[in-house]
């Protein structure tokens, strides 16, 4: 493992190089092999003619040193001719030593390299001065003729050419070791050289192939697998697992993963979507969805067509869509249909359908036309509802509606007539009664009571039927209203001054409270004066107890509430849950000289709430108070003048 | 007032034509007429008879009722208007029962010239048909 670790991270090292630097590594690495073993072929050669060139030297010393020592006995054998013969011709070799001896010399010094081997030579040069000085001495005395001096001089001589022959053979011993040495040397060097040879040739074999593996490997193994995976890519299949390395090859497997992973992601949403929606519309269970061929055959089918009529799906795909049709529309209606849809896109029609058992139902149905993207039609979507429930309520609403308004103008035409007949009578009556009410000073009292007597009781029922009358007609919405913006301050000063007279009669006082501000009421003016009077003139008649009649009015909210209040006896609690019923004259059997009809309450609260107002009775600390309240602006149906349904 | 501009012996000659089918009506309204003075009093009841009478007598005052059986006040109003002249002013006051603003409104526009509910005022009355009549003498002598 631990091994392992350094070698992973080596080829993950260069698995992360640059595609640049792997192809440069690639084609330096033999050629740098190359260069190596060139350099060191260079320098095999080199050691190799430097240890050449040192046994050639040593070659030469051994034979400068014999040529020295030669040069030295054949002077010294031509001097000793010379000092024995006299004749000149013995020097030559003396002379020849003497030209031949310093450049020799001079070649030896520059030679020499041994420490050993130069301290000799300085001897053999110290010796050769010696030997060369004593050759010319006796040279010199043999020219003198002194022959006495020369044999002590010829053996000093001889022990000099002794020592240096000793000297030069220590010389020649230490070259030759060393010779030996240089040529081991050689031989070593020769050795090396082919070995780095050949090392070299097998490291650039094994580089050459390195090289070739890691670019097969790094690089067109993995090209290969991208391009795989491009294919892939293009079938829109998953990529193939690819390393993640950070050279280019790397980052476009790595982009081109990310645009697979992207293109799959859309694919998966849209999929995801489709299924979704179809889910949708398979489980409709409210509208038949369903699709067509461009020829009108059933393609799909949803729970809501199945629930709707009837046929499962495998029932009716493949069958044509005019099945549905009843007989009278079969041959022309469902041509038509896809017709108008091919024609406008779409094609609407409410009509009967029949379900797979035949019945029929009643059906709104749509068809869409649907396009490809180059705009040739490829079928049709279908949706239909079941329309039969709303058509029954809708035709049961037609009916109620149509009832209705014939009762109301029955109830109108009733009314209408029952007003003519009750009034007609009472025309005669009343009108033949005023008649001799204008000629009844020739009655006798007892007839003028009696007619007095009809004549009240005439003009009760009259006024009866002519509440009676407007109830009803304000029940059946046929009370005319003429609401419009009226001024209750002037209105309640009209009202005052029309009810004085009752109020006085009765022995009260009659205090106005005039609003502080101007308040306009949106109402019928001679409505509202009808129900300020019956208030009024209830108040007069009902207190008996009490001293006056109070009317006021003030603003409520949106409302103007306008009171009529008395100090009299008030209402009986359990009484006032009747008020406002027809006929319910409270405590009437302790109030027989009373007049009126019953009606009046229940006749101003129908007037009330027929203007959008209310009606209502208080008890303050003494006495009764009643109110009611009139919009201050027009609101919703009231504006238009007719008496609303709250009247019922 | 009336009287400071016609003499009401001349508004009481005029003839005056009642068409109703309550025989009590038509003897109430003569009632009241006589009472006043009039005497060119004519009676229908039978309103199917009521136009050849309205030709045929040339009333100077119709007093209509509105609802009746086969023939109502409203085709009578028409019928009246046909048959005279547009420059005519010869006044109908119409009489009902029906006291609805509808009922009213219509025979007004029928060329009604005064509209009366029942139950009436006989004193009222009175006044009313004594104005119109006064009007329609006036009309006649403006005209020559």
């Amino acid at each position: 493992m631990n091994r392992a670790m350094p070698a992973r991270r080596m080829t993950r090292f260069w698995a992360d190089r640059r595609l640049a630097l792997k192809g440069l590594v690639v084609i330096a690495l033999p050629l740098a092999i190359l260069l190596g073993a060139l350099v060191s072929l260079y320098i095999a050669s080199n050691a190799e003619v430097r240890a050449e060139n040192d046994v050639r030297r040593a070659f030469a010393i051994q034979r400068d040193t014999y040529q020295v020592h030669a040069l030295l006995a054949e002077a010294a054998a031509g001097v000793r001719g010379y000092a024995l013969t006299g004749q000149e011709r013995f020097l030559a070799p003396y002379r020849k030593a003497e030209a031949s001896l310093p450049p020799t010399m001079v070649r030896l010094d520059q030679a020499i390299r041994d420490r050993e081997v130069r301290e000799r030579f300085n001897r053999i040069n110290e010796l050769t001065v010696r030997k060369r000085e004593g050759l010319k001495s006796i040279v010199d005395l043999a020219r003198q003729g002194n022959r006495a001096a020369i044999e002590p001089a010829l053996v000093s001589n001889k022990i000099v050419l002794d020592a240096m022959r000793q000297e030069i053979e220590l010389i020649q011993r230490r070259e030759g070791v060393l010779l030996d040495q240089r040529r081991a040397r050689v031989d070593e060097v020769r050795g090396r050289f082919l070995l780095l040879t050949a090392i070299s040739a097998v490291i650039g074999l094994l580089g050459s192939l390195a090289a070739v593996y890691l670019f097969s490997t790094g690089i067109v193994r993995r090209v290969q697998m991208l391009e795989a995976n491009a294919e892939l890519l293009a079938r829109g299949e998953e990529l193939a697992e690819m390393p993640d390395d950070a050279d280019e090859i790397g980052r476009l497997a790595q982009r081109m993963a990310r645009a697979s992973a992207l293109l799959r992601g859309r694919e998966q949403a849209l999929r995801e979507s489709e299924e979704r929606f179809r889910l949708v519309i398979e489980e409709v269970q409210d509208y038949g969805i369903f699709a067509l061929d461009p020829q009108g055959v059933v393609t799909s089918w949803n729970l809501g067509a199945q629930r709707i009529k009837g046929w499962e799906a495998e029932e009716i795909l493949g069958h044509h869509f005019s099945r549905f049709y009843p007989e009278e529309t079969r041959g022309h209606l469902p041509a038509q249909m896809l017709e108008r849809a091919r024609r406008d896109g779409t094609a609407e029609d409410e009509g009967w359908r029949l379900r797979k058992d035949g019945s029929p139902f009643w059906a709104n149905v749509v068809i869409t036309a649907l396009h490809d993207d180059q705009g040739a039609l490829r079928g049709f979507a279908k949706v239909t509802r079941d329309m039969t429930e709303r058509r029954r309520s809708e035709e049961a609403l037609r009916f109620a509606r149509e009832e209705a308004i014939a009762a109301n103008l029955a109830k109108s035409e009733f009314l209408s007539r029952t007003s003519h007949e009750l009034r007609t009578p009472m025309s005669a009556i009343l009108g033949f009664g005023q008649l001799l009410e204008l000629d009844e000073d020739q009655f006798e009292p007892r007839h003028r009571e009696a007619l007095s007597q009809i004549m009240k009781a005439g003009r009760h029922l009259l006024s009866l039927i002519n509440d009676l009358l407007d109830i009803s007609s304000i029940e059946a919405g046929g009370a005319e209203l003429n609401l419009e913006a009226i001024d209750l301050g002037e209105l309640l000063q009209e009202v005052h001054g029309l009810a004085a007279p009752i109020v006085a009669t009765a022995g009260l006082k009659f205090v106005l409270e005039h609003p502080e501000e101007a308040l306009v009421a949106w109402a019928d003016r001679r409505r509202v004066i009808q129900v300020m009077l019956n208030l009024v003139s209830n108040a007069a008649k009902y207190n008996r107890t009490g001293k006056q009649v109070r009317l006021a009015c003030q603003t409520r909210g949106r409302d103007i509430r306008v009171e009529v209040e008395d100090d009299g006896e008030g209402v009986v609690s359990t009484e006032v849950s009747r008020l406002f019923t027809p006929f319910d004259r409270l405590g009437q059997q302790n109030r027989a000289k009373v007049d009126g009809t019953g009606l009046g309450l229940a006749l101003s609260k129908r007037l009330v709430e027929s203007m959008g107002g209310q009606i209502g009775y208080e008890a303050p600390e003494q006495g009764a108070r009643f109110w009611f309240t009139l919009p201050s602006r027009p609101r919703g149906s009231h504006a238009k003048g007719k008496a609303g349904k709250q009247a019922a | 007032m009336s009287g400071n501009l016609i003499d009401s012996a001349e508004i009481r000659s005029r003839r005056i034509l009642i068409v109703d089918d309550e025989d009590a009506n038509v003897l109430l309204l003569a009632s009241v007429l006589e009472r006043e003075g009039y005497g060119d009093i004519h009676t229908i009841t039978d309103p199917t008879t009521a136009l050849e009478a309205y030709v045929r007598l040339e009333p100077d005052l119709v007093l209509l009722d509105l609802m009746m059986p086969e023939v109502d006040g409203f085709q009578l109003l028409e019928a009246f208007k046909r048959h005279d002249r547009p420059d005519e002013f010869r006044p109908v006051l119409v009489l009902t029962a029906d006291s609805t603003i509808a009922a009213r409104r219509r025979a007004l526009a029928l060329g009604a010239k005064d509209f009366v509910s029942k139950p009436f005022d006989v004193i009222e009355i009175a006044l009313r048909i004594a104005n119109l009549l006064e009007t329609r003498i006036l009309y006649q002598r403006l005209r020559g």
